[in-house]
């Protein structure tokens, strides 16, 4: 399943999920999305920004510390929740999501990791 | 077939895909290189920056191309040979997609190219238009940058109340500044090695936390884990000028989340 397929996969079976974006965080850039969001090119630069600001100093250094490091980010807004998640074996690959207040978190983010991990090696 | 990690700008219903590659080469403020991808199978490439098309790097499958490949940096006397390779790629009843890279050769050191907003003013096109040609879109789909902050509607409740309603997976807390300053609960040991952080990085976590907001000082909760589902992480949170540290063990995503959400009317 290619990357564009696997995305839209994850939008499909969580309807709340409004986009689902591949990134590359050392390059900032999002290299495909998926979802009924309708986004620019510098909304998906500012959503790449926030990924890497979540997992920057000093909070990153913290957990590092504390629990090891972070490879999953949630950042809860006044309307709207965005999930950043690494992979575990490269990670500069991340998974971007946008999503409603009513995501059920507990079941999204095993799914988006499983996703992740198979784009990451080639799935 | 279209290539994977391609994203879709015009569907096969848009009536005007033209409008829709140049509406998306303008929203390309840092330097890019765009490959547009039709699903009829021809494709061009263009390095792009500043709202500007720096040169043509590639073209599959159409005819013409040669004069604007050879240039290292595009010039008026191309844009008609371009606008005719533009209408050729993005025909109506075609599916458009981009892919967006890095810059290739040159780079972004450039300060001319062709303006978008000239192409734009020769085929007609209102860059700003997302009138009757655009799909309907549902109330909320659009990613809007930044929510009116006098919308943003509050329950009345405090920092200390989500601490609360987060749970017993909220293991340890404490909370700095506003109405909720110095409180804190869980074993001593954990609340002095939060109290100890803030203490040494309160600046640089505010400055983190408005990284993530729209506007600075909004409200805004970052959780920072190794999976989020078990193990520990990190909760921070920011409501009304107090800031919360945290430790959650186990899976407390989806109660932080819940009781998040109470914090909004």
């Amino acid at each position: 399943m290619g990357v564009a397929e696997s995305l839209g996969s994850m939008v499909k079976a969580f309807p709340q999920a409004r986009l689902v974006a591949f990134a590359d965080l050392s390059s900032r850039m999002i290299l495909a999305s998926a979802g009924p969001m309708s986004v620019t090119q510098e909304h998906l630069d500012r959503l790449c920004n926030a990924a890497r600001t979540s997992f920057d100093d000093p909070l990153f250094s913290l957990s590092v510390g504390a629990f090891g490091e972070p490879h999953c980010a949630v950042v809860m807004g006044p309307d709207s929740v965005r999930l950043f998640l690494r992979s575990d074996t490269e990670p500069a690959d991340a998974l971007c999501c946008i999503c409603d207040p009513g995501i059920d978190l507990a079941a999204f983010v095993p799914k988006i990791r499983e996703t992740l991990e198979s784009i990451t090696h080639g799935g | 077939m279209l290539p994977g990690g391609a994203r879709v700008i015009a569907e096969a219903h848009d009536r005007n895909p033209v409008a829709r590659l140049l509406r998306a080469a303008n929203e390309t403020m840092l330097a890019r290189s765009l490959e547009f991808v039709s699903s009829a199978g021809p494709a061009l490439t263009l390095d792009v920056a500043g709202r500007r098309l720096l040169r043509l790097t590639a073209s599959h499958g159409l005819a013409g191309a040669e004069s604007c490949l050879g240039s290292e940096v595009l010039e008026d006397e191309q844009k008609d040979d371009l606008i005719k390779l533009l209408q050729a790629l993005a025909v109506p009843g075609k599916e458009l997609r981009v892919i967006s890279g890095p810059i290739g050769r040159g780079g972004a050191e450039v300060s001319v190219g062709l303006p978008v907003a000239l192409l734009a003013d020769l085929l007609l096109i209102d860059l700003n238009d997302v009138g009757a040609e655009e799909p309907e879109h549902e109330a909320g789909d659009v990613a809007s940058p930044a929510p009116d902050r006098a919308a943003i509607r509050f329950s009345g409740r405090s920092i200390a109340d989500f601490a609360t309603g987060i749970g017993p997976v909220l293991v340890a807390w404490l909370s700095r500044g506003g109405q909720d300053d110095g409180r804190s609960e869980g074993p001593e040991e954990m609340v002095s090695h939060l109290r100890d952080f803030l203490d040494d990085e309160h600046a640089a976590v505010i400055g983190q936390l408005d990284l993530m907001s729209a506007q600075e000082g909004d409200p805004v909760c970052l959780m920072l884990g190794v999976t989020l589902i078990d193990g520990h992480s990190l909760v921070c949170a920011r409501l009304h000028g107090t800031v919360l540290l945290g430790v959650i063990e186990g899976g407390g995503s989806q109660a932080a989340l819940s009781a998040w959400r109470g914090l909004m009317a």
